[in-house]
């Protein structure tokens, strides 16, 4: 019971690390775009998926210095369904020998992509992500079903008793975690001020405004005892990820970023008591081990982190569970500034979920690459040569790590 | 006035965990092979995957392990602000439930609570929901 090492799942293994590179990101305009959003004039019509992909693999391959040509295969991962990957490819000018559509979040996307590079199925793969959710007039929580088919994800199920959203498995965590370790509301308030400090140095970010703890306390309850400022943004947005083997990455005009390990645990039964009780920490501890196995690499080498903060208690969370930070002093942490630049672990510098962009994690190895190309100008980590990067929904644990290759 | 509520998830195991509660009883299923409660319902164990299961009727008395109250609305039946609670069972399993008889306010750590079934209705027509109530124990 516990911890389940998830079936199917590319397994970490030394032969496969640093073995590929991240040598080109792009993005489409998350601020811009949602912005036009919120204006709702007459002649707006949100961008579908397809154009923000094209958008965003346009910069990735600009970014990598690579030829169209190069660009032997794809992974469209297109959230709330998508054209076929063929389709996409023909769509951005590609002709790929590998051509999938496996993925959505960025959760088990990068190992099969370091997989399919290492036995040769490509040369240089375009990881493509798009998610229209305003344009699609997607609703999250509610009456609405999931994309899973019969088996409702468990939100779903306690409808009756009006129990709904990701949030409300947050809002349960959350008061546990006040009613463990005596924390506040007002100390949860730094979690979210922090990163939109980030986002303030960060253009593409949607939220950059400073906020004080003055605005997150009297800001509405979503789930009480979280917050807006607690809950990710919605937007619409796409980005893409160019990698190769590492063989394969001299004369590039950046500095590539290698794939050093990577880990996975999923809950099992009696999810409700991991999540609450347990906040995931044995799930994250046993992929972080995993992770740190491949890589050849300790937590104290680690000197950057994005961890997937869908809610802000869920990133106190994967400090702990990591190891960053002791049971119960998550919070303190971070109110000691140990989050910020300069800090001990500056954690999601671009803004996260919370104040850049609901990106679905692709965002957060965006900023990790930049930051280890040492290119992330004004929030720039100092000398940073390992980045951790977090996925971890309400039942999985999917920590990759990346490392400033040679 | 039954109370209306979201729609219940219905079909199979899920049928006879209401069926159950119309009759004012409490039960979740239990493996047979290695005793391990299941909730939500299922069709195979998912501790040891054995695929006898048993209705197993709980006392319905249990503490409250967390609480949430929605201030935000997901359901059109659903009166803002709308608390919710999370009680394990003293059986083990935790269950998602609502207050009946008390709000937040009152609430604490481990506070004892007890089953009690409130006459609700949905889409599918009338039906019984269990909700907890304080329990002097």
């Amino acid at each position: 019971m516990g911890v389940v090492i998830t079936e199917g799942f590319t397994e970490p293994a030394r032969e496969l690390s640093r073995v590929a590179a991240i040598v080109g990101v792009g993005e489409s305009d998350y601020a811009k775009d949602y912005r036009a959003g919120r204006q709702k004039e007459a002649t707006y019509v949100a961008p579908d998926g397809l154009s923000l992909a094209a958008v965003a693999f346009e910069r990735a391959l600009a970014d990598s210095g690579l030829g169209r040509d190069d660009i032997d295969g794809v992974n469209a991962c297109f959230m709330y369904g998508g054209p076929a990957p063929r389709e996409v490819a023909e769509a951005l000018g590609i002709r790929p020998r590998y051509a999938v559509a496996k993925g959505n979040i960025m959760d088990h996307v990068i190992p099969p992509a370091v997989v399919a590079l290492a036995e040769g199925r490509c040369d240089t793969i375009a990881l493509v992500y798009a998610a229209a959710p305003r344009a699609s007039q997607r609703v999250y929580g509610g009456a609405t079903y999931g994309d899973e088919g019969a088996t409702p994800v468990s939100y779903y199920y306690f409808t009756p008793w009006g129990w709904s959203s990701q949030a409300a498995h947050w809002a349960f965590i959350f008061q546990h975690y006040m009613n463990t370790f005596g924390a506040t509301e007002a100390d949860l308030g730094s979690v979210a001020m922090t990163l939109r400090r980030h986002a303030g140095r960060n253009e593409n970010a949607i939220m950059r405004a400073r906020l004080t703890i003055d605005d997150y306390l009297t800001s509405r309850y979503i789930v009480r005892p979280l917050r807006l400022f607690d809950i990710c943004l919605v937007n619409n947005g796409a980005v893409c990820l160019i990698m190769r083997r590492t063989g394969m990455t001299t004369d590039l005009p950046h500095v590539p970023v290698e794939v050093a390990g990577w880990g996975h645990a999923r809950t099992g039964p009696a999810k409700m008591h991991q999540l609450v009780r347990e906040r995931l920490r044995l799930h994250f501890a046993e992929a972080g081990r995993q992770a740190f196995e491949m890589a050849g690499l300790a937590r104290s080498d680690v000197g950057h982190f994005q961890g997937y903060d869908a809610s802000s208690i869920h990133l106190v969370e994967q400090l702990e569970g990591y190891g960053f930070a002791e049971a119960g002093t998550g919070l303190e942490f971070c109110k000691d500034g140990q989050m910020d630049l300069g800090g001990a672990l500056p954690t999601n510098t671009s803004g996260g979920l919370l104040s850049e962009a609901y990106m679905h994690g692709w965002n957060h190895v965006v900023e990790a690459v930049r930051q280890l190309r040492h290119e992330a100008g004004g929030r720039q980590v100092d000398d940073v040569t390992t980045s951790l990067f977090s996925m971890a929904t309400t039942e999985s644990a999917h920590p990759l790590l990346f490392t400033r290759g040679g | 006035m039954p109370e209306r509520r979201p729609n219940r998830f219905l079909g199979g195991v899920h049928d006879e965990f209401w069926q159950f509660c119309n009759r004012g009883e409490l039960r979740l299923q239990r493996c047979t092979g290695c005793s391990s409660f299941a909730w939500p319902p299922v069709t195979r164990c998912a501790h040891c995957g054995g695929d006898e299961l048993d209705w197993r009727r709980v006392a319905g008395t249990g503490e409250l392990v967390s609480w949430a109250t929605f201030e935000h609305r997901y359901h059109w039946e659903i009166p803002l602000p709308w608390d919710t609670i999370l009680v394990e069972l003293d059986e083990g399993p935790l269950f998602v439930s609502n207050p009946v008889g008390f709000t937040r306010d009152e609430m604490t750590p481990a506070m004892p609570v007890e089953v009690e079934f409130i006459e609700c209705e949905d889409d599918a027509g009338a039906f019984r929901l269990p909700v907890f109530r304080k329990h002097a124990r």
